[in-house]
């Protein structure tokens, strides 16, 4: 099959989206279902079809999901509506928008800033609960109770975890 | 202007601590929250605002739990229900926001409610919760309720506050995905700007005087 010449290509916009909590590694397909989802039942399967979305990478905690130009508004507000993924709470910020991959990709890089070396306990003890420290960045500490089931994800401060 | 989330439910409500809310709210470009159930404080610039949700309860009954939040400095939200019980909450003196309107029928919240709202400068909460979270027949009930409301706001001017209701510092939302979402209901951005600086500007909670030497 031969591609189109570029002046008869439909235009397309990239949207760059974090996503939280931290450490979260979606499956690239589960994301594409989940924003699907939203997208179609926000807007209708028409719409739905007009944004023609897809996620084209899913990298650690960025994703670049790609639209026709046009529709990134409308891309932007079901974004906003995506709670979970493949049955895991999850939350996207939408960062940036452009019309290259290659840009966004160069944001990442730079949003990208090593991270100093904090040291905390390894576990906490809540309201009589043993929780693990999963993940901490800045001021931010997410911690997650200990078991095997019905674990619980609580997001807290390094000021709460020293006040306990 | 000081743009405020009006409800958020911290720990032991939800599961985020309220210095992680307002170290959230920071990042997401707000100036304040109102955190039910938890103390007034200022954590990373966001001042944290005391608020309680009192539930569909009998109007007698919110005039004795009002008696408990009096003079304490806190913003009292009380849950919408029915036409009857709407008119006996706007009426009293002391409440701030009204909020659930998306859950309540078509009739609850007419043209007669909107006007004591206004009177009484009384704030209607648009919850954004319904909007991020439900799907299907819930999310489009939702969004007829704010529909109407919106064509009240617009004929009435009553006050409007936008919250997000969020439980976790996932379901809260920056300024910018507010004022996209609250497109979707009909808000321009000069209405979520009003409805976003609202909470600061409604009658602050009185609190005990204090003497000064």
């Amino acid at each position: 099959m031969t591609s189109r010449p570029p002046t008869l290509r439909e235009k397309r916009r990239y949207v760059l989206v974090r996503i939280e909590p931290a450490g979260t590694v979606p499956d690239q397909k589960e994301l594409y279902f989940a924003v699907h989802e939203a997208v179609s039942s926000l807007w209708g399967d028409a719409a739905a079809a007009l944004v023609h979305m897809a996620v084209v990478s899913a990298d650690n905690e960025y994703v670049i999901v790609r639209c026709r130009r046009g529709t990134e508004r409308e891309l932007a507000i079901a974004l906003t509506s995506v709670t979970v993924c493949a049955g895991q709470r999850i939350s996207l910020r939408t960062v940036a928008t452009s019309g290259t991959i290659e840009s966004l990709r160069e944001r990442i890089a730079v949003m990208r800033a090593p991270e100093t070396a904090v040291v905390l306990p390894d576990e906490c003890t809540i309201d009589g609960r043993r929780y693990t420290v999963s993940h901490c960045s800045g001021q931010k500490v997410d911690v997650i109770e200990k078991g095997f089931k019905n674990t619980t994800r609580f997001f807290l401060t390094r000021e709460d975890l020293e006040d306990i | 202007m000081k743009i405020t989330d009006a409800c958020v439910y911290p720990r032991p409500s939800g599961d985020s601590s309220v210095r992680r809310m307002a170290l959230e709210a920071h990042e997401l470009r707000f100036d304040s929250l109102i955190a039910v159930d938890t103390p007034a404080c200022d954590y990373a610039g966001v001042h944290v605002a005391s608020g309680v949700v009192i539930g569909e309860i009998p109007a007698q009954d919110i005039a004795v739990r009002m008696k408990r939040h009096r003079e304490t400095g806190t913003f009292v939200s009380v849950q919408a229900g029915d036409n009857g019980h709407n008119r006996a909450v706007l009426g009293m003196k002391g409440i701030h926001i009204l909020c659930g309107i998306h859950r309540t029928d078509r009739y609850a919240f007419d043209h007669v409610t909107a006007k004591m709202a206004a009177d009484n400068g009384v704030a209607i909460d648009v919850s954004l919760a319904p909007v991020i979270r439900e799907r299907g027949v819930v999310r489009q009930r939702a969004l007829d309720r704010y529909f109407d409301l919106m064509l009240l706001c617009r004929r009435f001017e009553f006050p409007l506050v936008i919250s997000t209701h969020a439980r976790s510092v996932l379901e809260m939302r920056s300024v910018r995905e507010f004022s996209a979402l609250a497109s979707v209901i009909g808000l321009d951005i000069p209405d979520v700007e009003r409805a976003l600086s609202n909470a600061g500007r409604l009658p602050s909670p009185s609190s005990a005087v204090k003497v000064v030497q």
